[in-house]
């Protein structure tokens, strides 16, 4: 009898493995099942600069980006019907749409945008950035007003915001996650606004009906929803860490959308690709990969090393080799796809040969040049991939780069000190303008420290910082497209990398899945369309 | 009795007081805290230098500690500075998770572990002896992590059987219990193999015997009773173990645990937390052994009576 059963058991094993992998026929439920490898930390925006999960479903923004059919994008009204700038660029007046209300039944108004730009200048606010570009701003932040003098409202409907100094970019800061806009009423009443589902109150497509600590949220639609309402009724996000279980539930029909950012490439191309190759959706990442440079490190310090590194590393076959070359290069610090980018970017070239004789015309013998690349413990087994790759390229050219590990926090208070010496990282943009990664990067000395990158032209940064209040967009665009050609192809200060695809897995339950437009791995929910 | 309480008790407050003043001197030696953490790719020196007030993170060190202190004896144990949230609120949400899975991972264990123990010690030298002997080998060698995955794909997705991950239902704990209990099983039944082939060559058991006892009532009665005072010891610093959390286990089953938690709290710098976690973990492994004392005195009639 005891052999009997274990040879069923095998047996079923064995049936079971034989029919192969493959999607498990799951009865249709009506709920969206997808997966985040970690919990939100709050729903408060305020307070968090990386979980967007809530804002980009919960809360709409003054403006949205649309992504068009060729992949461009384009910022659309959302909860603003119109708006004007005065000619000095520095006053914007935003009326609202009426009817909007918030999921609670509250009419949405131009106090609840004000109160939103004071909630963001909290003193524990970690996004208060976009407001303080306002007249009395940093004072209202500091205690010393009551109100943000260059913010008025004007009835219901309206409000009038007068920046410090001129922004182009001011109306794409506006579609940021960081200034979705709350409910007054709520907030100001809230014990615990962030944590609790009762005060997350937003006018999005979506309500938080439940969250659990590290094992779920549950989003259902919103009912007071002022535009088109999605066709989910219940989307649940799983809290699922670990890769291969979320891997395994996706073929097992558990979830609907595989962020496949989270799995080896290997697999991605195996897998994906192969059996399930009708079920992947894909965007192009609005980010840029790139290669950091120390300007204070004792070899780095030298452009002629810097300039070597660039023309000793072969990015494409990066690309090929880890990514199966989803992605494309990039030649400037504007990734494309950003308003402003140069496809006509100087090519950075691998030439392994003439990286070796700019060494040696420098004065550096073979095996001189030694400096450190500092790897996050947390990066993906991919990025991980691509710092041997950059390792064994440079080794090919004479250039010693030693990897070194560090844990998440270490590696980022090192960065912010300065003294990193190398380290490869991706930022992906915020808002579709320029400045978001040319200011964050390069537009100041501290940011330049904060980024161990001690870019040393302070003229060039003091352009960077001017760049943005070019009123006129093309002006501005060639100003912003002199300024990265000179930090990268007169300076060789950094080494752009590429952009990545970002792919996902529907099942059969989706018939339509638009990501986010710049490719976040929070899940923009707002673009799907069940079976 | 009454003494021995309150020296047990002392030791306690203190090796809680010198746990809690280890993490907050380490985690100001190690690089890195929990605003720059916190803020990832968006930091700026103005945030961070405002936050650190905010947060009076730029206050001297005894300044903090001893506000810290303060403010557990009043049962606040501070706030996540990551979560937001009462750092005992989330505490008071993965401990049950934690509590299951280490009584049933141990309940697997111990069970298996003590079995498998008594055949191979009673047939020593035999086929079972050695066929138990090089499982509990298998145990004690193939990592948790390898186990659970084999687990996973095998038995939840293959055969379906069980959820892949998730614990809403009971029966979303075996498989982890299973692969947290499968290494403590593998210990648990060599070190029962080992003390009772020991005690089965004592006299008192040819006295057993001699009596006329039948073998059952020899190797239960009095040789296991004997043998199993280090496997107790064992097994108390393994519940202890278990339920100061199972990190792997936890992340690959995807349960909201104190392992998790301990880990988020390191990665992301966050003291509250980080010392909530370890501070109840501390008193569960006090607690694990002195349930373990409690056990020796009523197994050992030597030890009650102070022999």
């Amino acid at each position: 009898m005891k052999k009997r059963t274990t040879n069923v058991l095998f047996a079923c094993a064995l049936a079971s493995g034989m029919a192969g992998a493959g999607m498990t026929a799951y009865a249709a439920d009506g709920v969206l099942d997808v997966a985040l490898n970690a919990d939100v930390s709050t729903m408060d925006v305020m307070k968090t600069t990386a979980d967007y999960l809530i804002p980009i479903n919960v809360f709409d923004r003054l403006f949205e980006i649309r992504v068009l059919e060729d992949e461009s994008t384009e910022i659309v009204n959302s909860l603003c019907a119109d708006y004007t700038v005065s000619e000095d660029g520095l006053t914007y007046t935003f009326t609202l749409k009426e009817g909007v209300t918030f999921s609670n039944g509250e009419a949405l108004t131009a106090e609840d945008v004000e109160y939103t730009f004071m909630h963001l200048l909290s003193p524990e606010s970690v996004n208060a950035d976009i407001p303080l570009e306002l007249v009395g701003a940093q004072e209202f932040m500091d205690g010393t007003a009551d109100a943000i003098s260059g913010l008025t409202v004007d009835g219901d409907y309206q409000v009038s915001m007068t920046l410090s100094k001129p922004n182009a970019g001011f109306i794409a800061e506006l579609t940021a996650p960081a200034v979705s806009i709350i409910d007054k009423t709520t907030v100001e009443a809230a014990a615990n606004f962030g944590i609790s589902l009762e005060e997350t109150v937003g006018s999005g497509p979506y309500m938080v009906t439940e969250w659990v600590n590290n094992d779920h949220i549950t989003l259902e639609k919103n009912p007071n929803y002022w535009g088109d309402p999605t066709s989910v009724e219940k989307c649940v996000i799983h809290i699922i860490p670990d890769a291969s279980t979320q891997n395994l539930m996706y073929q097992n029909g558990e979830l609907d959308i595989l962020d496949l950012d989270y799995q080896d490439a290997s697999i991605v191309s195996s897998t994906y690709k192969t059996q399930y190759a009708d079920k992947i959706v894909s965007r192009n990442r609005l980010a840029l990969t790139y290669m950091s440079m120390n300007a204070n490190d004792e070899y780095l310090s030298d452009p002629q090393v810097r300039r070597a590194v660039q023309m000793a590393v072969d990015r494409e076959a990066i690309l090929q080799a880890v990514y199966s070359g989803d992605g494309h290069l990039e030649n400037g610090i504007i990734p494309t796809g950003v308003v402003g980018h140069n496809d006509n970017a100087t090519e950075i070239v691998y030439d392994p040969e003439g990286a070796k004789q700019v060494l040696a015309d420098a004065g550096y013998s073979e095996g001189q040049v030694t400096f450190e690349m500092a790897l996050d413990s947390t990066a993906s087994s991919n990025l991980q991939m691509v710092y041997q790759i950059v390792q064994q390229q440079l080794a090919a050219v004479g250039i010693n780069a030693e990897i070194k590990t560090y844990d998440e926090s270490s590696w980022l208070a090192t960065r912010k000190s300065g003294e990193m010496a190398s380290f490869l990282g991706t930022w992906t943009m915020d808002y579709n303008d320029p400045a978001n990664i040319m200011y964050t990067f390069f537009g100041s000395a501290e940011n330049c420290v904060l980024r161990s990158v001690n870019y040393k032209d302070a003229d060039i940064i003091a352009r960077v910082a001017a760049a943005s209040s070019i009123i006129d967009d093309e002006e501005r665009y060639a100003e912003y497209q002199a300024l990265e050609e000179k930090i990268i192809h007169e300076d060789y200060q950094w080494l752009p990398l590429y952009a990545l695809s970002h792919f996902y897995a529907i099942s059969d339950e989706v018939a339509h899945y638009e990501p986010h437009w710049a490719g976040y791995s929070d899940f923009y929910l707002r673009d799907v369309t069940m079976n | 009795m009454a003494k021995n309480i309150g020296r047990r008790v002392l030791q306690t407050l203190l090796v809680l007081f010198c746990v809690s003043l280890a993490i907050f001197i380490l985690l100001r030696i190690v690089p890195g805290d929990a605003i720059t953490t916190m803020m990832g790719e968006h930091a700026d020196a103005e945030t961070i230098a405002r936050l650190t007030a905010e947060m009076d993170l730029d206050k001297p060190f005894y300044v903090q500690f001893w506000t810290y202190l303060k403010d557990i004896c009043t049962g606040n144990f501070g706030t996540s500075y990551t979560l937001h949230k009462p750092v005992t609120e989330l505490l008071a949400a993965a401990f049950p998770n934690t509590v299951k899975l280490a009584l049933i991972a141990a309940a697997i264990a111990w069970m298996i572990g003590i079995l498998c123990g008594v055949v191979a010690a009673v047939t020593k030298d035999g086929i079972l002896d050695r066929l138990f002997m090089g499982f509990s080998l298998f145990g004690v060698s193939i990592p948790v992590f390898m186990v659970a995955m084999v687990l996973q794909y095998l038995i939840a997705y293959r055969l379906g059987w069980v959820s892949i991950s998730g614990v809403e239902k009971w029966t979303g704990f075996i498989l982890p219990a299973v692969a947290l209990g499968w290494n403590s099983a593998g210990s648990i039944a060599r070190l029962t193999r080992s003390t009772l082939v020991e005690v089965l060559q004592e006299d008192y058991i040819d006295t057993a015997k001699a009596k006329g006892l039948g073998r059952p009532a020899v190797i239960f009665l009095h040789a296991l009773r004997n043998a199993m005072l280090p496997v107790i010891t064992m097994m108390a610093l393994q519940i202890s173990s278990l339920l100061s959390g199972a990190v792997i286990t936890e992340t690959i089953f995807s349960i909201n645990g104190i392992g998790r938690l301990a880990v988020d709290a390191i990665t992301s710098r966050d003291i509250p937390l980080l010392q909530g976690t370890v501070l109840f973990t501390t008193v569960i492994v006090i607690l694990g052994n002195l349930v373990a004392d409690c056990l020796y005195t009523v197994l050992d009639p030597r030890i009650r009576k102070g022999a």
